[in-house]
């Protein structure tokens, strides 16, 4: 069976250039965040939109427990990505999670890769005392997945075997799968543990292609002794400390996000 | 902007951040109470002074891109903090409004103490719920197994039991039912006769100086003959007879609805075919005595019947057939 990579993983290309630049979302979110810095690019790149598998309006029937139980799953697809549309020299915008997909894909196959913008990007959330900060205990990813416990409608009454009988909720059940851009709350969950409990440090220095780091000001999920990290760790790297203060600068701060974007593939 | 004294004092938090740096540009009274502050101090703070580090993350992870891309948020359950580090849970409604060229995310946080503690119930009953639930899948799938298990013995017992059952009531030199199966089924015979009026018919058969064979040949001869004699019983008989193996060289069949003829009949046949069948060099025949059912009959006086015409055979000259002919 062949599967149709465009369709599982939602792909939109817009724009009218012929550099291609790929938007990837990070963790709960779909590609919908890249509303505001989209404009920016359209008139003279080729932008290319996508959903990981259980985000937004990806195929959920392509969900594989095991192969997202890494964030190598989600590295592959975007590979499969970029070969289905046959992408040369591409330039991969990846926010917070994302940053480390893209990242992994690039090693994994770097062919088809010219840069990395990385946006919130971490390569460990969780501290690992005394060497390494991230910013997080164990106890307060716990905390993260209990808080999504009690907001995800169908996961406190979710028991995987039943739930599939759960009457309809129309309209709220659509407004709730917008909100936390899953339609199914194990895999949120699953994403949410994957995503913070990874650890891509080691992978840092194998990077073959040049990277931007857009670090912004006071981010609680990637603070700036992650962001000097990555910086340190990243061969060709280049480290530009924003204004936008943060975790989500592409909605608070398009433009200045745009900007600092532009203009290190215009000095590249 | 000052808060009207009615909001102020609303039954439930209010806050107002800006959009683009979430700083706090207002609280009412009530908000501050929730949370242990005067008000000057939270004047301008991040709206992360109010949120654990947990909360954080989800605020900026759902909270804030949701409220950023479609205006409101509606029912998000979050924990603020109080001032002296306690979480407090709230449901929170936000809805991002321009006000004088600059855009806000207004919110308004109601304490769920009590309700918090309903939905930890839930939770914790979700939890045992789908614990049960997986238990008695566990038990169910043991239980099947057992079952199966159960089944597969119940069909070996059975089989055995036929074999048994088999084994008990066939002769093992002849291969044909014995004497106690023969005994049986005569009884369920004149049972049904009793019953319903089911005629039946049965003979005796025995083997012409048979203790001559056993003495000049030896008993494997004598043997040989009876299996051979058993095996021409067998293909000759009807499907409904029983053919037994009655005693050393004597044979019994029982003929279910045969009547005075057709057991005449069926006697000949047998007498006809073992003096027509190669011996081997032998001359073998049978003297044979029928008997048909009647009113009166015990299985004693049946088989007596029959017993007596194979006397009269014997006495006869040997190798013919006699029916024991009922006293009217």
């Amino acid at each position: 069976m062949t599967i149709d990579i465009l369709a599982r993983n939602n792909v939109k290309v817009l724009g009218r250039g012929e550099q291609p630049i790929l938007f990837a979302h990070g963790f709960g979110c779909d590609q919908d965040m890249w509303r505001y810095i989209v404009p920016g690019f359209e008139a003279d790149y080729r932008v290319v939109l996508f959903d990981h598998v259980g985000s937004g309006r990806s195929q959920i029937q392509y969900y594989d427990t095991d192969k997202y139980s890494d964030l190598r799953g989600y590295a592959q697809d975007v590979n499969e990505i970029l070969d289905a549309l046959q992408l040369e020299d591409a330039i991969f915008v990846g926010h917070s999670v994302s940053s480390m997909i893209g990242l992994l894909a690039s090693i994994r196959d770097g062919s088809r890769f010219k840069r990395i913008v990385m946006i919130g990007a971490s390569p460990r959330y969780m501290n690992d005392s005394p060497d390494y900060f991230g910013g997080f205990d164990a106890s307060e990813i716990q905390d993260l997945l209990n808080m999504m416990e009690m907001n995800f409608i169908g996961w406190a009454s979710y028991m995987a075997p039943i739930a599939m009988q759960n009457p309809d909720r129309g309209e709220l059940a659509e407004e709730l799968e917008r909100s936390f851009c899953s339609k199914d709350p194990h895999i949120a969950r699953q994403f949410a543990e994957v995503t913070f409990l990874s650890d891509c440090r080691g992978e840092l220095a194998r990077t073959p292609v040049p990277s931007l780091i857009l670090q912004c000001a006071e981010d609680s999920i990637a603070p700036i002794e992650v962001g000097n990290y990555l910086h340190e760790h990243l061969k060709n790297s280049t480290f530009r400390l924003m204004n936008a203060k943060g975790h989500y600068p592409h909605l608070s701060h398009p433009e200045e996000t745009t900007s600092l974007i532009r203009q290190y593939l215009a000095d590249a | 902007m000052e808060l009207d004294t009615q909001l102020n004092h609303a039954p439930c938090g209010y806050f107002s951040i800006t959009a683009e740096g979430l700083l706090l540009r207002s609280a009412n009274q009530t908000l501050l109470q929730m949370l242990g502050y005067e008000s000057p101090e939270l004047a301008d703070r991040h709206v992360e002074s109010i949120l654990s580090l947990a909360n954080r993350l989800f605020f900026h992870t759902y909270f804030y891109p949701y409220i950023q891309l479609y205006g409101q948020v509606k029912e998000m359950y979050l924990a603020l903090r109080t001032k002296d580090g306690r979480d407090l849970p709230v449901l929170m409604n936000g809805v991002r409004l321009e006000r004088g060229g600059e855009l806000f995310i207004d919110c308004v946080a109601l304490e769920m103490n009590k309700r918090i503690e309903h939905e930890k119930d839930i939770l914790r009953t979700k939890t045992q719920l789908e614990a049960l639930y997986q238990a008695t899948q566990e038990a169910n799938v043991r239980l099947e197994q057992l079952h199966a298990e159960y089944e597969a013995k119940q069909q070996e017992l059975l089989r055995l039991n036929a074999q048994l059952e088999a084994l008990a009531s066939t002769d093992p030199l002849t291969g044909l039912r014995n004497r106690r199966f023969f005994k049986d089924s005569l009884a369920e015979l004149l049972a049904a006769y009793a019953k319903n009026g089911q005629p039946f018919s049965m003979l005796i058969l025995d083997i012409d100086h048979f203790k001559k064979i056993n003495d000049t040949y030896g008993h494997p001869v004598g043997d040989l003959v009876l299996s051979s004699l058993a095996a021409l019983l067998r293909s000759a008989s009807g499907s409904a007879d029983i053919a037994a193996r009655y005693g050393g060289e004597e044979f019994a069949v029982l003929m279910p609805g045969a009547d005075r003829a057709s057991v005449i009949g069926a006697a000949e046949r047998y007498r006809a075919g073992v003096e027509a069948a190669s011996w081997e060099g032998l001359r073998i025949t049978i003297s044979v005595g029928a008997a048909t059912v009647s009113p009166g009959d015990t299985d004693e006086t049946l088989v007596n019947r029959a017993d007596q015409a194979l006397y009269a055979s014997k006495s006869g000259g040997r190798n013919r057939v006699t029916y024991g002919e009922t006293e009217r």
